[in-house]
């Protein structure tokens, strides 16, 4: 039997492994188990909980109170901006990395990561030196005699936006810098051999390009902008709290967990909504012109 | 050199290359180059993979700075200009079209881009311009949803559009299969002929740069190893490197053995010496190759007397296919192996292992110098 003829002939006898999906399920197993284990059940435990204590009575009190309405409005709100500003900063970086090569593109992307690998508390407190009534800015302003007494940049909705967006910045450059990689650049080169300026060679082609990279990093820091506890915590004030920190003082000081995971279902509810939504207007197939409806 | 064919007046530019050069780490991509290119000119870029043919398009079309030398578009150096002032259109090998706009506005982008047209005479050009590329009908889609070649001609009406002196491709046809690249080979040489631009078209093919240029420039290793008409290519090819990249060729390694003012005689790695040829190159001792083109060779079942003027060689039939009109043969003789085309209706008797005498007229064959970067300018202008 030739080695062709015995290669075809061998599936009937082997082993349950020769079956087509078998070894793609293996593969996805044990991240499977990991995030049923880890992330599926306490999820369903936390909408359990939120029934538990009495069907719907934990969900009446988070529509109805001033508070759950105000912070959730605080939270969407510095969401947005956040994901505004750390896009309207990551673009040109992204774009910059995408031009250069060599040395020079990794040279930006060490210094686009190096802040990265620091811890997230770590880099919340450094904005407290930053920040402070005596940090470096306030002393620089007063030093200067640009203002007289130091300015309140501390615990306030522009402390939290500052800090948000610094950790948002380095994840936000990377997922643009990917999707702007994937542009093909004789795009770019045709443009300009057909009348287009560099601008606009950047205005009519580029950046249309680049616009489905721009509202997936948007939509995906966005929804990482609601969940943000630690940076509101250290550097926000008490009369801005975001959804994030409320679930933790009901959980762990009020021990309400009735309440908090009702709050946690909610937010869970409105993000998904939020993603579908937002998917369905900037999904990739109207961009390019696909399956227009 | 033919031009007759060319109209009297010409919307094509003339261009220039003068001794350019372009390295990339040590390396000569294009190594000293220079040539014409006529107005109105159809004029291909041919050689293999590496021999710089498209570092000079891209030269020319400005995407590429030299490092020597200097373009000149119609007589004006164009060093300082950018690609997007150079008004010129450009066939990519990819299309490159843009997948963001429909095909009309694909087309119309040079329109917007360049020329201060009101938006009606826009619509009307792009209609014109859809309407010579025969997509009048697909305006509204997008280039993902059309096929291969009608993404190549919205590429070619794109190019056109705004009326550029000059439009370069870039093996615009690699992407395609073989029916609709000769399909679209007439097409453009169509277009080409109503618009009467000047063109630059790169190519690997030798056939679709014989079938469609004016002038051929074939390149080997950075530099241009001749140029001519297809025919003066194919004819009186310069050196070996071109008449064995340029149709197909039997290319006999020989030395010279007599070399006198009427001409000189070679000898095969067989032994067989072969008679009288002019060469201008020629020193005794020297190395060369002879040139017959398989469709100069008749083959013959028995020697028959040497007709005056003829050359003969005696060998065995190795390879034998059949191909509609022609039998080809391959013959060896000596250590040389020699190509021939039989008609069909003489092929009856040919069969592998037999024995057959090739002839060829003696001025059918040539006798051509290894391949070399200068000798190829000489017989240019010879």
């Amino acid at each position: 039997m030739t080695a062709l003829a015995e290669y075809a002939a061998a599936p009937a006898r082997r082993s349950i492994l020769a079956r087509p999906h078998v070894i793609p399920a293996l593969l996805l197993l044990p991240c499977l188990a990991w995030i049923a284990f880890f992330f599926l059940v306490p999820l369903g435990l936390m909408c359990w909980r939120s029934f538990a204590a009495g069907g719907l009575q934990d969900y009446p009190a988070l529509f109805s109170s001033p508070l759950y309405a105000k912070v959730m409005l605080t939270t969407v709100k510095a969401a947005i901006l956040a994901t505004a500003l750390a896009l309207l900063l990551a673009y040109p970086v992204a774009y910059v990395l995408t031009m250069s090569s060599g040395l020079r593109r990794g040279l930006i992307l060490a210094l686009v990561f190096i802040p990265y690998w620091v811890d997230i508390i770590v880099r919340s407190f450094s904005w407290l030196i930053m920040l402070g009534d005596h940090g470096l800015i306030n002393k620089l302003l007063i030093d200067l005699g640009i203002v007289r007494a130091p300015l309140e940049l501390l615990y306030n909705a522009f402390s939290v936006l500052v800090a948000m967006v610094q950790i948002l910045l380095p994840l936000t450059i990377v997922i643009l810098f990917g999707a702007m990689l994937r542009i093909d650049r004789t795009l770019v080169a045709a443009a300009k051999i057909h009348g287009a300026s560099g601008w606009q060679a950047f205005r009519t082609v580029f950046f249309p390009l680049s616009l489905p990279g721009v509202y997936g990093a948007g939509l995906l820091v966005f929804v990482l902008s609601l969940g943000f506890y630690v940076t509101p915590a250290l550097l926000g004030s008490p009369r801005q709290t975001m959804i994030a920190q409320t679930i933790m003082v009901e959980a762990s000081d009020l021990l309400d967990w009735g309440q908090a995971s009702a709050a946690g279902f909610v937010l869970l509810v409105i993000t998904t909504t939020i993603a579908a939504i937002y998917n369905r207007y900037f999904s990739l197939d109207r961009l390019w012109g696909g399956s227009e409806p | 050199m033919d031009r007759s064919a060319q109209p009297a007046v010409s919307n094509g530019a003339q261009v220039r290359l003068r001794k350019l050069s372009k390295t990339y780490g040590g390396l000569a991509a294009v190594d000293g180059i220079s040539f014409d290119v006529p107005a109105g000119a159809f004029v291909s870029l041919l050689g293999p993979s590496g021999s710089g043919k498209t570092t000079t398009l891209n030269l020319i079309a400005g995407f590429l700075t030299p490092d020597l030398g200097d373009i000149l578009i119609d007589e004006r150096s164009v060093a300082d200009v950018p690609p997007h002032k150079r008004n010129i259109g450009m066939v990519f090998q990819s299309y490159s079209l843009f997948p963001h706009m429909t095909v009309a506005d694909n087309v119309g982008f040079p329109l917007r881009m360049r020329s201060k047209l009101n938006r009606q005479a826009a619509q009307k050009r792009i209609a014109e311009m859809l309407a010579l590329v025969q997509l009048s009908h697909l305006g509204a889609r997008y280039p993902r949803q059309l096929s291969g070649g009608q993404q190549q001609r919205v590429a070619m009406a794109r190019a056109l559009v705004s009326a550029p002196r000059l439009l370069l491709m870039d093996e615009p046809l690699g992407a395609l299969d073989k029916k609709l690249r000769e399909q679209m080979q007439a097409e453009i040489k169509r277009i080409h002929r109503s618009v009467g631009t000047t063109v630059v078209y790169v190519t690997h093919d030798q056939s679709e740069a014989l079938t469609m240029s004016d002038l051929v420039v074939v390149m080997h290793r950075g530099r241009v190893a001749q140029i001519g008409t297809p025919r003066a290519l194919y004819e009186s090819p310069a050196d070996a490197f071109v008449a064995d990249f340029i149709g197909d060729s039997n290319l006999l390694a020989v030395s010279i053995v007599e070399a006198g003012r009427e001409g000189c005689v070679v000898k095969t790695r067989g032994g067989t010496a072969i008679g009288t040829l002019p060469a201008s190159f020629a020193t005794m001792g020297a190395r060369a190759f002879l040139l017959i083109r398989p469709e100069d060779m008749s083959v013959q079942l028995q020697s028959t007397a040497q007709a005056d003027g003829s050359e003969q060689l005696t060998g065995v039939i190795t390879e034998l296919s059949f191909h509609g009109d022609v039998f080809k043969l391959a013959v060896a003789a000596g250590d040389d192996v020699l190509k021939a085309k039989v008609a069909r209706e003489q092929g009856g008797s040919l069969e592998l292992g037999r024995q057959v005498v090739l002839n060829w007229r003696r001025d059918a064959a040539r006798l051509l110098p290894p391949a070399s970067g200068e000798a190829g300018i000489e017989a240019v202008t010879s």
